[in-house]
């Protein structure tokens, strides 16, 4: 039987709805408030676009694998490609200032996963697979 | 639910950009393309209004970036309106108050252009 709790999809920007959908359902039924949910669902939909477009450059013949789990109280969202990762841990927040002086286009999204997210795990498996794991307990509300 | 549109009107020289659906990586582009077409018709008075958007993403904020310094540069601005709170609170989050005009009504927007 299908494991409910997991979802594979093309590498695909058109796909980022269905995920945000996805892991709505999942968060409202581990109990999160409206808050949360919108957080997670942000931060899921930046990590996905990050792969889409840095490790897949938009092939759509590329896949993500998401599984969602809810233990001690955290909603955990793993997501397993293959292509060319980095660890979002590795990225520093921009100075903001000197963003909107230089009007800067992009690299937010990693600074909102780390707002919104208690943690990220990032780990490169072998040559060509990696696993991006985000989390967030229900006492972080 | 419509995944994304624009409703563009003029009123007087300046250019009002209704959103409406969710603005993500997949649909920013469509977005991208109506400020290419506005600013390539000298139009640099824009005002944009959130009212019937429903969802932002870091891709979507990317957009007005890559061009209020074109719209400032000509004596213009991008001037934003009509805000549901989950949307502001990412624009809030991230400083862009810093650098944009944010306003309730569409009403304020205008006016601030005269």
């Amino acid at each position: 039987m299908s494991n409910p709790n997991k979802i594979l999809f093309a590498s695909s920007t058109k796909n980022l709805a269905l995920v945000r959908d996805f892991i709505e359902s999942k968060a409202t039924s581990y109990g999160f408030d409206e808050r949360s949910i919108n957080q997670i669902i942000l931060s899921v939909d930046e990590a996905c676009t990050n792969i889409i477009k840095h490790a897949h450059h938009y092939d759509e013949n590329k896949h993500i694998e998401m599984e969602i789990k809810f233990e001690k109280d955290q909603i955990i969202i793993i997501m397993n490609y293959k292509g060319k990762g980095f660890d979002p841990n590795d990225i520093k927040n921009p100075d903001m200032k000197e963003y909107f002086s230089k009007f800067k286009v992009g690299g937010l999204g990693v600074p909102i996963m780390k707002k919104f997210m208690n943690k990220i795990e990032y780990v490169h498996n072998n040559s060509e697979e990696n696993s991006l794991t985000l989390f967030k307990s229900l006492q972080s509300q | 639910m419509e995944e994304f549109s624009i409703n563009k009107k003029q009123q007087d020289n300046i250019t009002i950009l209704s959103l409406n659906g969710f603005l993500d990586a997949h649909t920013s582009v469509e977005l991208e393309k109506s400020f290419e077409e506005v600013l390539s018709e000298k139009n640099y008075k824009i005002v944009v209004n959130f009212e019937k958007l429903t969802y932002i993403s870091s891709a979507g904020l990317g957009v007005f970036m890559a061009f209020i310094e074109n719209a400032r540069e000509n004596s213009g601005d991008i001037k934003l309106c009509g805000m549901s709170e989950k949307i502001y609170n990412i624009f809030d989050m991230l400083g862009f108050p810093i650098l944009f005009e944010i306003y309730k009504e569409e009403k304020s927007a205008i006016e601030k252009f005269s």
